[in-house]
């Protein structure tokens, strides 16, 4: 059989208009349905009973208190992720070391571990019958159901996010331009701050968004190690939880909404920045 | 600058990357370190550069040791096989690079810099570029500028390595020459690593043949090229015909023909390795003497020459013959016939 091919599309990689048309309706759908939707639903119920009740939700002082301790987390969270990720990225990518390979699978671990395992591995650990629970409590240390639980719980679900995004960027970059760098007479932070850095620079930002927006939406291994204190220990997705159970409907919605209004500002944040510094990135890696 | 190294080793895990190697560059030469991959001839230069350090061995420039001495210090001019160029910076500040790093002290002012990078962007032809993206240009500027940036620096030694391997051929045949006019011009000592021959023979004063973690000769292009001293030199340098024979009264006898030749120093009776070159070989009406009786077995035009494949009648060996057009013409030579393939010019290396 002879195939012949369209003239108004004289390319042999182009398919049939009916395909194209069908691949495209049914990847916006999907996005429509599984995507929009509920995002515009989580505001559309936060404003059900309009602006008033909502604003007085949010104003609460428990909803304040997680909102603080939510931002204290994350605070604390993705700047020690942003130091461990760039330490890890850089090791394995520009050294050789025995047990390099391991040490790559074990940072997707929280990739692959339920969050709830995570916090369980923490109450096992520091709880009052865990392993180290009674040493601890011995100098007066409390973890489990306190803000450092919290903090430890994140940071233990959050860390694959910077190193993840930049070990293969590290990797691809290879280590020509820091050895140039060093030839032409620039020192161990000099290279770092110049070249190794600005490189990553991209991948480090997108890195650091997801891992903010991961670390302020972290529910279960943060629901473990809480013990859902209300004003003390309970973040914004536990908070959320909370007033969802108690059919307070306005509430659960608008306290969501922050959270998804985070992440509609980290989208928005990724873009500009690409927008405004795209030419002058133009050589890196771009996402 | 002049170098000494003497007795460099460096092993990979169990891969012996240099056993042994020992070399001398006086000031203002331009030495191409020539071999096929994995060789050791990058090895070597990076060793030299500082980016690579020697299990055991000597390295002295200008009659200092430096081989404690980091890359960082050793002011010497690296051009990498893939540029390297700072992705991130435009290509006046690539250039202004190595001045900018410089401790407080030493460190030029940024009118001085500014300068500086203007002169350097004059001198490898790219004065409209320095605002540019390394992206934004194509191969042969991007090694134009890796150069002028590690020129910036005032190196004593400039080495490049493949400095041409990823540019096609004009462009590689133009920056040649242009390489080879500026390291003159600017009286450095350049060293650079390659695994094309001609490139070697084109551009070095003097060539230091590597093979397997050694070098096998240092001479210049001429001596090299003329008279190597292992057959692996030989085979390198250009197409050549292999043949078994064997050394008799002083001459070596190729199938039962005996032929003058150029023999070993102590040129004792025995097997040997013949190699000759395509364009030492004449062809002959048949049955002449002191020549191997052939057939053509193919013919096709190669460039400026005529390239012939003859086959051996005595063992069927194939041999590679250059010809002129004219001589092609004039023995009225075509595919088929009989002829005798005469040697003039035999080099003979006792077999091993």
């Amino acid at each position: 059989m002879i195939r012949r091919i369209s003239p108004a599309t004289l390319n042999v990689r182009s398919e049939p208009a009916w395909l194209r048309i069908l691949l495209i309706a049914v990847s916006v759908s999907f996005i429509v349905v599984m995507l929009v939707l509920p995002l515009i639903s989580v505001f559309t119920e936060a404003l059900a009973k309009g602006f008033a009740p909502y604003l007085a939700t949010i104003a609460d002082s428990d909803a304040l208190a997680a909102i603080r301790l939510t931002l204290l987390v994350a605070v604390i969270a993705v700047p020690l992720n942003l130091v461990f990720g760039l330490c890890a990225a850089w090791a394995v990518a520009k050294f050789d070391f025995r047990g390099k390979s391991l040490l790559i699978t074990l940072i997707d671990l929280p990739f692959s571990v339920s969050p709830v395992i995570s916090g369980l591995i923490y109450v096992l650990l520091f709880g009052a019958r865990g392993w180290l629970g009674p040493v601890l409590d011995e100098y007066g240390i409390k973890i489990i159901f306190t803000v450092t639980g919290l903090v430890l719980a994140t940071i233990f679900v959050t860390f694959p996010f910077i190193a993840r995004e930049l070990i293969p960027l590290m990797l691809e970059q290879g280590s020509e331009e820091e050895e140039a760098a060093i030839s032409l007479g620039a020192g161990g932070l000099q290279t770092f701050l110049r070249v190794t850095l600005p490189n990553v620079a991209w991948g480090l930002l997108y890195g650091v968004l997801l891992c903010n927006a991961r670390a302020m939406g972290e529910f279960g291994a943060v629901s473990v190690v809480s013990g859902h204190i209300r004003g003390k220990t309970n973040t914004v997705p536990l908070h959320v939880e909370i007033l969802y159970n108690e059919y307070d409907f306005v509430g659960a919605f608008a306290v969501a909404s922050l959270l998804a209004l985070l992440a509609l500002v980290t989208l928005v944040c990724k873009s500009l920045l690409e927008w405004k510094f795209g030419d002058r990135l133009a050589g890196g890696a771009k996402h | 600058m002049s170098i000494n190294l003497t007795g460099i080793t460096k092993t990979f895990g169990s891969y012996q990357a240099l056993r042994g190697v020992s070399l001398q560059i006086e000031k203002g030469q331009f030495l191409a370190l020539l071999g096929p991959s994995g060789s050791g001839k990058t090895t070597l230069l990076r060793i030299l550069a500082g980016l690579d350090f020697p299990d055991s061995g000597h390295l002295i420039f200008d009659g200092a040791d430096v081989q404690h001495i980091s890359a960082r210090d050793r002011r010497v001019g690296f051009v990498f096989q893939h540029y390297a160029l700072f992705r991130h910076m435009t290509v006046a500040e690539n250039i202004a690079f190595g001045l900018k790093v410089r401790p407080r002290g030493e460190r030029p002012n940024k009118s001085v810099i500014a300068d500086r990078v203007n002169e350097l962007l004059r001198l490898v032809q790219l004065e409209q570029f320095g605002g540019r993206y390394p992206t934004q240009l194509s191969g042969g500027q991007r090694q134009r500028i890796a150069l002028a940036r590690a020129l910036a620096i005032e190196p004593k030694v400039l080495l490049l390595d493949e400095p041409f391997g990823a540019l096609d051929a004009k462009v590689r045949k133009d920056l040649r020459r242009w390489l080879r006019q500026l390291h003159d011009e600017m009286g450095l000592t350049s060293i650079f690593v390659t695994h094309d021959q001609e490139e070697a023979l084109e551009l070095a004063d003097h060539i230091a043949v590597m093979s397997e973690g050694r070098i096998e000769q240092i001479g210049t292009p001429d001596q090299v090229y003329h008279n190597p001293a292992t057959p692996f030199v030989f085979e390198f340098l250009g197409h050549a015909n292999r043949l078994t024979c064997r050394i008799v009264n002083g001459k070596a006898a190729i199938g039962d023909v005996e032929m003058a030749a150029q023999l070993p120093g102590d040129s004792k009776p025995g097997d040997g390795v013949a190699f000759v070159r395509p364009h030492d070989i004449a062809l002959q009406p048949p049955g002449t003497s002191q020549a191997l009786p052939s057939r053509i077995r193919y013919m096709f035009t190669a460039g400026p020459g005529v390239r012939v494949e003859l086959e051996r009648l005595d063992n069927g060996e194939i041999l590679i013959a250059d010809l002129a057009h004219e001589q092609v013409q004039k023995g009225g030579f075509e595919i088929g016939q009989p002829v005798a393939a005469q040697l003039t010019q035999i080099t003979v290396f006792p077999a091993r």
